[in-house]
């Protein structure tokens, strides 16, 4: 007994009284609304940050609006760039590939090499200094290294590493390191997630690297920042023309730019989860107020009556027990602002794994507190509004009625009396479920809601599971594959069968186009590739293994869909490289890809149109894995390859990033569906136990045993738990099924696949949880005092 | 004590004896004594009606007498074994073999039918009756399918005593019976009782407000703030069809 001030009205003590017997409930509805209102301030939490994060970082250094690239083009056209209507800054630079051999680690590292201005440094995407100084422009070994990747890599300041650049060996001295906004999300060609050991971008003097490219006066890069205003599709098509004869390869706007995209997708991905998991939380809670509040109500009609008939205002009653449910709520309210403002913070940095900002800082607002706010006092409305109805209605003379038992005469309860072979405990569980099917089912429904949550959660790493089985085991099976910086003759194919270990070569082709169907066009590259190849294969996500098209193109479903085309449409290719042939192909197929967005095209059919001698601009090589250093020793010396990645360290290091993000991110939506399951499942216990109670210490001074009486409640559990496991199997299944649907973007399209050990696991958790209630509930079901209960009526 | 206690027959028709039983509620200054040491002795198929002001103790004796609750001090016999002894399983079994209750409010599972609510004992019982012969000894026979709320109050308290002697008790408790009753009803369930104790020799007691209903009884107990002050045969039982008020 809590004693009470005595300033409180009766009604006022009636409440704080009530909450204080409901409080093991309002401790399940609490945690279920801390859940939904904890991913509410976490996830709106997070999308502003990060959009705060990145509009300030991208403006205060420059992120370029408009990217072009060309084979090479001289120095004076940046003027003619920055005289157009628009501009703001154009920047040329020279970028280039090239693979460094660093101590401690056996494979060759692909980089990027972007070059300094002479004056210094970069005014559009300028870097951010984060150790070290500037490279001397005096000396050309002066080179300044991504963050991460030097980190990562163990590359200290003032350390020498060897590189072969365009053939080159050069020995580059790291003498800082720098943030760029090019490179928030920083991936390798061809990769969705971060290997910061694995690729790396280094930039070093402008002289020094036209040097080493044999590019004096020459650039391949050019940046544009945009005026306030300007309009970015006019300043590309003239960039594109100006470009046109030196070898453009299509200019692309900045919401084409990898790194912005992955950014853009991720905000995407956290808006859409946003928009999806936590109203189920918070329907959920809703249901679970619902639940407790009508079930005080009944068990207080009398009382209600008496308050009418004494005079007080139905309005009054009403508020009372809206109130009450608030004040119920009220605890999930503050835990979820609190859990989701911490957990806020733990994204923040898991983000920061994957983007890399100067500065992240996790930032709730007090508008997104207060909209967490509003949210639960609706959801809290909403759940009590039934019964704060049903008050209402309520009428005086009600409480002087005399108590009839509720009737149980109803069709199905009678059928149950045909069943001789029921003992009569089982009736009287089975009587209570049909006398009120609505709640029953309700409450196999929350039960449902919960398991399909809970799927949901732990399937999302299946279904990345099923994304590196597609990329490493179905798709690019290949141990080691290389690419070259310019395309070279076929022969060097025979080199590198030649080189130790390797046992297999397949050749790669990438060509830079254009495609367009009617007024729409993309650019792309193109990739050749040929028949029944066994290193790098082509796979559907929907159909699996596919052949490569034969005469024709074989589209992703993004770019068929961006191009408003089907199989058998003519698409119009502009090749941007070599000759820069022009020719129309018919759409063979449309291929469900992965990742990426690509057209593929088969290599015997590239040639003629091409007319060149057979090139290659990579390959795929299986490698004996006894060999792989005498391999990686040799590869490192051949100035042909630029670029070089490794199946292995390739599926480590997904391991290692997505899989511990990942996995830290699963943990929590998983801890809050474990949450849920117990929020839903308890509490229906207790409303049995509620309901029951009075029957149940009847049966006690009958002389049932306890576990006899516990039967009956734990049956009634048991039941309404279990009806709910198929329907929630499915939910879970559609819902995940959906998320990764809505997941999947225009970078990758992210497979659905769950596996039979999730959903059993999720099932085998809701058992758990739901054993771990009838066990409180059971053992409170036995402190219930014999006498007490049957003094009262009902 | 305010009488001494009346000659008894023989000592083996003993089934109760009570020493010293003390209940206690709450402690230090607000302790309720309910019980204050009863010292006495129950006997074989007597019916014994209980009298006594409003919280002078009866349902409290009643209940540690029936396993139901656990006395303070002081002990309570079985046909020789000590109740207050007993561990709460123990105490279950004894309920479940040797005893059943009727109370004021009937406390049938409204779930069931009346011939259901009575299989509940049965089921659970060794010897029992069939529910059918339970219902008819207390003349509901007709009524065997319904539920309690198609039942009236009487009735439903009938179904209670069916449900009650069908597992064929040692001992009732009757904690007012027909308290929520009027006068009529209140005779017709009294008449069961009377049968059955006539009949089957169940030895019972019987809690009331009304002391009219003391001249069914072969014993009259009266307590008064948790002693009991008045302990007399009743030579003259008369059936409860004869009584009036
Ligand atoms: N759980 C309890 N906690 C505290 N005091 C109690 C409790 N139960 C009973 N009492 C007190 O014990 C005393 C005896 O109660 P009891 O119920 O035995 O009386 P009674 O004779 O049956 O009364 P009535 O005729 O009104 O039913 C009363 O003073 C009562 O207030
Ligand atoms: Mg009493």
């Amino acid at each position: 007994m809590v004693i009470l001030p005595g300033w409180l009205g009766a009604l006022d003590r009636k409440l704080l009284r009530d909450i204080w017997r409901l409080r093991s409930q309002a401790f399940a509805i609490s945690l279920v609304i801390a859940a939904g209102i904890g991913m509410v301030v976490m996830s709106f939490g997070m999308i502003r940050s990060l959009e705060a994060t990145r509009d300030a970082y991208y403006d205060r250094y420059r992120f370029a609006d408009i990217f072009a690239s060309a084979r090479r083009f001289p120095e004076r056209l940046i003027d003619d760039v920055q005289s157009l209507d628009g501009v703001s800054i154009a920047e040329g630079r020279l970028t280039s590939g090239a693979t460094l051999d660093i101590p401690g680690i056996a494979e060759p590292i692909t980089t990027r090499i972007h070059s300094l201005p002479r004056a210094g440094m970069p005014r559009v995407n300028a870097l951010v200094l984060r150790s070290g100084r500037r490279p001397n422009p005096a000396r050309s070994d002066e080179v300044l290294a991504s963050e991460k990747f030097a980190d990562a890599a163990r590359i200290g300041l003032g350390d020498t590493i060897e590189a072969l650049l365009y053939g080159k060996k050069q020995r580059l001295r790291v003498v800082g390191t720098v943030l760029s906004p090019e490179y928030v999300y920083a991936i390798g060609p061809g990769q969705i997630f971060p290997d910061n050991r694995r690729f790396g971008v280094l930039w070093m003097g402008e002289e020094h690297l036209a040097a080493a490219l044999d590019s004096t006066n020459a650039y391949n890069e050019l940046l544009i920042r945009l005026e306030r205003g300007a309009v970015g599709q006019d300043v590309i098509r003239r960039v594109d023309n100006m470009l046109e004869r030196y070898g453009g390869r299509g200019a692309i706007p900045r919401s084409d730019q990898i790194s912005d995209r992955f950014l853009e997708n991720e905000l995407a991905q956290l808006g859409q989860i946003t928009a999806i998991l936590p109203p189920i939380f918070l329907g959920v809670a809703a249901f679970l107020i619902n639940m407790v509040l009508s079930r005080l109500v009944e068990s207080e009609r009398e009382i209600l009556g008496l308050l009418a008939a004494f005079g007080y205002r139905s309005r009054v009653i009403m508020w009372h027990y809206a109130k009450l449910a608030m004040v119920l709520s009220l605890p999930g309210l503050v835990l979820g602002l609190m859990l989701g403002s911490w957990m806020g913070r733990g994204l923040a940095g898991i983000y920061q794994e994957f983007f890399v900002f100067p500065f992240l800082t996790y930032r709730a607002g007090s508008d997104v507190l207060l909209i967490s706010c509003l949210i639960t006092i609706i959801v809290v409305l909403m759940g009590a509004a039934q019964t704060v109805r049903r008050i209402g209605k309520l009428k005086a003379a009600e409480a002087m009625r005399p108590p009839v038992p509720p009737n149980y005469s109803g069709g199905i309860a009678q059928l149950i009396g045909k069943f001789k072979r029921l003992d009569e405990p089982t009736r009287i569980i089975l009587r209570g479920l049909v006398r009120r099917p609505l709640r029953s089912i309700l409450g196999s429904l929350g039960v449902a809601a919960a398991l399909g949550l809970y799927v949901t959660s732990a399937g999302s790493m299946d279904n990345v599971g099923m994304m590196t089985d597609l990329l490493f085991n179905q798709a690019n099976r290949a141990d080691v594959n290389v690419s070259f910086a310019e395309p070279r003759d076929e022969r060097v194919l025979f080199e590198l069968e030649r080189l130790p270990g390797v046992m297999r070569v397949e050749p790669v082709r990438y060509i830079t186009a254009t495609l367009s169907a009617g007024h729409r066009s993309r650019s792309e590259s193109l990739t050749g590739m040929k028949p029944y190849g066994d290193l790098n294969r082509l796979v559907d996500i929907d159909h699996g293994l596919v052949q490569p098209p034969v005469k024709g193109l074989m589209l992703s479903t993004v770019l068929s869909k961006q191009l408003a085309v089907e199989p058998g449409d003519q698409v119009e290719v502009e090749i941007t490289e070599g000759r820069r042939p022009r020719l129309a192909l018919p759409v063979r197929r449309i291929l469900k890809s992965p990742i990426g967005n690509p057209a593929y095209v088969d290599f015997d059919s590239l040639r003629p149109i091409m007319r060149e001698t057979p090139l290659t601009s990579g390959a795929y090589l299986s490698v004996d894995p006894d060999k792989t250093d005498e391999l990686y020793r040799k590869l490192k010396a051949m100035p042909q390859v630029a670029g070089f990645s490794q199946r292995a360290a390739a599926l480590n290091g997904i391991d290692e990033t997505v899989g511990e993000t990942m996995g830290i991110v699963t943990l929590f939506n998983t801890a809050f569906s474990a949450l849920i399951v117990f929020g839903v499942v308890y509490n229906n216990a207790r409303i049995s136990l509620a309901e029951r109670a009075r029957d149940l210490v009847s049966l006690r001074v009958l002389g049932y045993r306890r576990q006899e009486v516990s039967y009956i409640l734990l049956g009634e559990l048991a039941l309404i738990v279990i009806a709910g496991l198929p329907f929630g199997s499915l939910f879970g299944y559609y819902l995940s099924k959906y998320l990764a649907a809505s997941m999947s973007g225009d970078l990758f399209v992210m497979p659905f696949s769950l596996s039979v050990g999730t959903v059993a696991l999720a099932i085998l958790l809701v058992l758990a949880t739901a054993a771990l209630s009838a066990l409180f509930v059971s053992s409170r079901l036995h402190r219930l005092d014999l006498v007490s209960v049957l003094k009262t009526r009902e | 004590m305010a009488d001494p206690a009346p000659s008894r027959p023989a000592e083996d028709k003993s089934l109760y004896t009570i020493r010293g039983l003390t209940k206690i509620y709450g402690e230090g200054s607000t302790a309720v004594h309910a019980l204050r040491g009863i010292d006495l002795e129950l006997y074989k198929s007597d019916m014994v009606v209980l009298l006594g002001a409003s919280g002078s103790g009866k349902s409290t004796f009643l209940n540690i007498v029936g396993g139901l609750d656990e006395a303070t001090d002081g002990q309570v016999f079985f046909e020789g074994r000590e109740l207050t002894a007993l561990a709460t399983s123990e105490l279950t079994e004894y309920r479940r073999n040797s005893v059943s209750f009727v109370f004021q409010f009937y406390n049938l599972v409204a779930s069931l039918t009346a011939r259901e609510n009575v299989a509940l004992i049965t089921e659970i019982a060794d010897d029992p009756m069939t529910p059918e012969e339970a219902l008819a000894l207390v003349g509901l026979e007709k009524r065997i399918d319904h539920f309690p709320s198609q039942l009236s109050g009487g009735e439903q308290q009938r179904v209670a005593i069916a449900r009650a002697i069908a597992k064929r008790p040692k001992v009732m408790f009757c904690d007012e019976p027909t308290g929520a009753l009027d006068s009529q009803t209140g005779v017709i369930v009294l008449d069961a009782l009377d049968q059955i104790n006539r009949e089957l020799g169940t030895t019972t007691l019987l809690i009331t407000h009304n002391v009219v209903i003391a001249d069914m009884a072969d014993r009259l107990l009266r307590f008064a703030d948790g002693s009991l002050i008045e302990d007399r045969d009743n030579p003259d039982r008369v059936a409860p069809s004869k009584l009036r008020w």
